[in-house]
């Protein structure tokens, strides 16, 4: 079972990116949006860690360009990427 | 077959009313027989602490509703390791019996349900 | 495939906008919306006394729309609305409070609804926090 885990909080002052990271299984996505988009601003901590997950991360395309963060080593979807996303994966986990 | 649903719940007792309510999810769950688990997470684990007194800020015993889990047929219940030491809690002397778990059981645990809530 | 959609924030909070903009997206690609489960502060996206600012964007009005104009069950659960002032004109009643601000579309109902809609979808997925 996969599961796609997926965070809206900004990682700066907030822990469930960092709680998340840890329990993240090998076949689990990530999916940034919202705020935690934030995490991929170049030259942060996070977006190194979060670059190893490689094809496993994604961020919602809406909220990357919003806050003009290009470069970033997630891959971008849209609306209807978000609904193949969730059925690519068996389950998905927000972290409200 | 029913699904299963894990509930993972991450805030403090009191830091409004998500802890209670997600619970009440839980008992909701339990009362229709179905397959469920309760990961405390992150403050969630505060939850578990000992000696808890909600009378003084005029709050319910949420521990004690907490231990009426098994009653409603919810008995897989979970606390993780990392959150209970970060926060100086034992795994001893908690208010409810739950399996311990590190970092790769939290993965495994997930894993073997077939739906996840996190509140 | 079959989705059960569950909204734990206020219409103000993106997270509720990205749950419509989702469910949108679900139903334009053939998807199909087993119900629509409102819980914690969720209730705030159904109620309709939220006054949105003319230049803002606004969101329970549009889950109002998107849920007459595609038939969808939308329940709100009744339990995280009372302790919310989210009422219907039965729960005012009740309780005798000088306002219901919850017509239809929505239905009040208990969490029993949420896990009815879980067990019928192939796949949860809840929108909340920010």
């Amino acid at each position: 079972m996969s599961t796609l885990h997926v965070i809206s909080h900004s990682p700066f002052g907030d822990n469930r990116l960092a709680s998340c990271l840890r329990l993240l299984g090998p076949q689990d996505g990530l999916l940034l949006c919202g705020d935690a988009v934030y995490a991929l601003n170049p030259g942060t901590a996070n977006v190194a860690s979060l670059s190893t997950l490689g094809p496993r991360l994604y961020a919602l395309a809406e909220d990357l360009q919003a806050r003009a963060i290009a470069d970033s080593p997630a891959t971008a979807v849209d609306y209807p990427g978000f609904v193949a996303l969730s059925l690519d994966y068996d389950k998905v986990n927000s972290w409200l | 077959m029913a699904k299963s649903l894990l509930i993972i719940s991450r805030q403090a007792p009191w830091s409004g009313p998500s802890a209670r309510e997600a619970l009440d999810i839980a008992l909701a769950g339990g009362a229709f027989d179905l397959p469920l688990g309760m990961l405390f997470l992150d403050d969630g684990v505060f939850q578990l602490a000992a000696n808890q007194q909600p009378a003084l800020l005029q709050q319910k015993n949420l521990a004690a509703n907490l231990q009426a889990l098994p009653m409603f047929g919810v008995e897989e219940l979970f606390a993780a390791a990392s959150s209970l030491a970060e926060r100086g809690l034992g795994a001893d002397g908690l208010a409810l019996p739950v399996e311990v778990l590190d970092d790769a059981g939290l993965a495994a645990l997930i894993d073997r349900f077939d739906q996840v809530v996190t509140l | 495939m079959k989705f059960a959609i569950a909204v734990f924030s206020p219409g103000h909070a993106p997270s509720s906008r990205r749950a419509l903009l989702f469910a949108q997206a679900a139903l334009a690609g053939g998807h199909e919306i087993v119900r629509l489960f409102f819980y914690q502060d969720g209730v705030h996206s159904a109620s309709a006394n939220i006054v949105t600012p003319q230049d803002e964007n606004d969101v329970p009005a549009q889950w109002r729309e998107f849920i007459s104009a595609q038939r969808l069950d939308a329940v709100v659960c009744i339990a995280a609305a009372l302790r919310r002032g989210v009422l219907n004109d039965e729960e005012a009643n009740r309780y005798q409070r000088p306002a219901a601000n919850l017509p239809a579309p929505w239905e009040l109902s208990g969490l029993g609804q949420l896990h009815e809609a879980a067990q019928g979808a192939d796949r949860l997925l809840c929108f909340g926090g920010d």
